[in-house]
């Protein structure tokens, strides 16, 4: 990933509120394995079923406001990590979320105001770091982005938290 | 001279970096007062530990617990075999583990005396923050912060901002404090404290007793938010002067800088229920009442006390369970099992037609009691969520144990004042 630019396609999940029970349920705690944990990405949440079976590697997930809000699940991170999805990009994350995320080496990028950023299923988007800004390639639309602060960068540099753990 | 937030202030004594680091937004390192987990994620914590640093002990084995309380006691192979791996890791490297039957590693951590307000913990549990009802700085974590804490004694936490809550005016029986509760999430969800702490203030909170404080703060992270604090005071001394330990009454400063404040007006309120699909669809609880209810569990660690017991054995003595009823308790800690053997309430529920099954979580994840399976079996539970197809797939509401026991005695959603009357 370079540090300054992520350019990617959208994958769009614009629901309010999704709990980590339906991005992971908890019937599933007891699952590890990040090839386990992938199809059942969104396994209940309703209109999205599907997600865990489709390919989406690479691509910035687009969310909305509260993602990831309830239980600590670590597995709601790296099913999403074993997608290959690149960013998620939402109006707000649950705060144990963001730092799960984090932790595990996967950018979130928290921008007030998603809902009125104009895009679509697959537009080409590009997360520019540095000026904190999202651009939509297909219609030219950009976004403001909350600044990435620097501790977050540093750790998904180092590869995850466990990483810096090594040195300390 | 700077001043402080309740948070800023914790978090100022627990970190290295000066003064001038202390603001909203930025991400600063902590040194830990103590690490927890429990039979969910505790197994994957020590997985990661094992696996990334090799032959390391931990950081200090004395400020590690590991509280099973997720799981019963042997039902499940898989669970067992996560147990025993807490008990052979906490063995090898000399940590005190709180077995099962112990309860609720969050309650203990205040009932036992192995948290004190200002200390900063963090566990494998997103309800740690009910701490906060006793000014600990106590937070979920997942398995790779937890693993990172068990090796280096500190995490990262970005500095929330705080909003100032004034609950203003009173209430009484048989509004209780769930009922608090569930209005404040209400109000809060709409308000938006993403990210955000909050701090309690008004003269309801004088009157709160440590049970009543830990339910109000405990739907704090139903609204996305960092925390709910109510600041150490007397009530709070009292509680940990019972268990020989003494505190600092850390405060905010005076002049400490809020995001914004907020007064909730809280003068007679009602009762209150969340309804399906979110805990924040909180309404009145004459809107949905006579809704036919078939399981009902009282536990969990928003209302499994036995201060909450006792709420619903006051309703139920006298009265027999509604047959269509399946009506379960599931103490938070052993101390709370103890105590409603001691006063009878054990007995009442029992006669009622209730069931106790063990002590600890429930309602909550795969495993725990209070689970349904059917499309039919719709629930009432005092516990903290009801997200769709968490607890099975029909619909569950989220009450006070005062409206769980009318409910249990109707077969449908009541309000005490009604059952009682009678």
């Amino acid at each position: 990933m370079s540090k300054e630019t992520i350019k990617a396609k959208a994958k769009l999940v614009i629901v309010d509120d999704i709990d980590t029970d339906q991005i992971f349920h908890q019937s599933l705690l007891t699952i590890h394995d990040p090839n386990e944990i992938k199809p059942h990405i969104f396994g209940n949440l309703e209109g999205y079923k599907s997600f865990g079976k489709e390919d989406n590697v690479g691509k910035i997930l687009l969310v909305g406001k509260n993602f990831g809000k309830g239980s600590t699940r670590q597995q709601a991170v790296t099913g999403f990590i074993a997608h290959g999805i690149t960013a998620i990009v939402g109006e707000s994350f649950g705060p144990i979320y963001y730092s799960n995320s984090v932790n595990s080496g996967l950018l979130l990028v928290e921008v007030p105001g998603i809902s009125e950023f104009k895009v679509k299923e697959d537009d080409n988007l590009e997360i520019d770091i540095t000026q904190s800004l999202i651009i939509n390639q297909n219609n030219g639309e950009t976004i403001k982005c909350v600044k990435i602060p620097q501790p977050v960068l540093d750790i998904i540099e180092a590869g995850g938290l466990l990483k810096l753990g090594e040195i300390m | 001279m700077t001043s402080f937030t309740l948070i800023e202030k914790i978090i100022r004594n627990r970190t290295d970096v000066s003064d001038s680091e202390i603001y909203p937004n930025n991400i600063v390192w902590v040194n830990l007062d103590l690490v927890t987990a429990r039979d969910y994620a505790g197994p994957q914590v020590i997985d990661l530990f094992q696996k990334n640093y090799i032959g390391s002990k931990t950081f200090n084995n004395e400020k590690v617990i590991f509280t099973p309380d997720c799981y019963p006691y042997g039902n499940d192979p898989k669970h067992a075999k996560d147990q025993e791996k807490i008990r052979v890791f906490a063995k090898e490297h000399g940590i005190k583990v709180t077995d099962l039957g112990s309860g609720i590693g969050s309650h203990l951590l205040f009932r036992r005396g192995f948290s004190k307000p200002g200390d900063v913990v963090i566990g494998a549990d997103s309800h740690y923050n009910i701490l906060g009802a006793l000014g600990i700085l106590g937070q979920g974590a997942g398995d790779v912060m937890l693993a990172f804490a068990l090796k280096t004694g500190k995490s990262w936490i970005k500095i929330p901002e705080t909003v100032k809550i004034i609950l203003k005016g009173d209430y009484e029986w048989p509004t209780t404090a769930k009922d608090l509760a569930l209005y404040v999430l209400k109000e809060l969800h709409e308000y938006g404290i993403t990210g955000k702490a909050v701090e309690f203030y008004g003269a309801i909170i004088d009157k709160l007793s440590i049970e009543e404080r830990v339910t109000l703060c405990s739907l704090i992270t139903e609204a996305s938010g960092v925390i709910g604090f109510v600041p150490a005071d007397k009530i709070t001394a009292d509680y940990y002067s019972k268990i020989g330990i003494e505190i600092e009454m850390l405060s905010a400063d005076e002049d400490a800088r809020y995001i914004s404040e907020l007064v909730l007006d809280i003068q007679d309120l009602g009762q209150y229920i969340a309804c399906p699909p979110h805990p924040h669809n909180v309404k009145k609880i004459e809107e949905v009442m006579g809704t036919p209810i078939n399981s009902i569990v009282i536990g969990s660690c928003t209302n499994g006390s036995s201060a909450d017991i006792h709420d619903a054995a006051k309703i139920l003595k006298g009265h027999k369970i509604n047959p269509n009823v399946r009506f379960g308790i599931v103490p938070a800690t052993r101390e709370d099992f103890v105590s409603i053997n001691l006063n009878g309430d054990m007995t009442i529920i029992l006669e009622s037609g209730g069931n106790f099954f063990g002590v600890g979580c429930s309602t909550c994840a795969k495993g725990q009691y209070g689970l349904t399976g059917g499309e039919t079996a719709v629930t009432l539970t005092t516990g903290n969520r009801n997200t769709q197809g968490k607890i099975g797939p029909a619909d569950v509401y989220l009450a006070s144990p005062v409206v769980a026991a009318a409910t249990a005695i109707e077969g449908k959603i009541a309000a005490p004042k009604e059952v009682v009357k009678r």
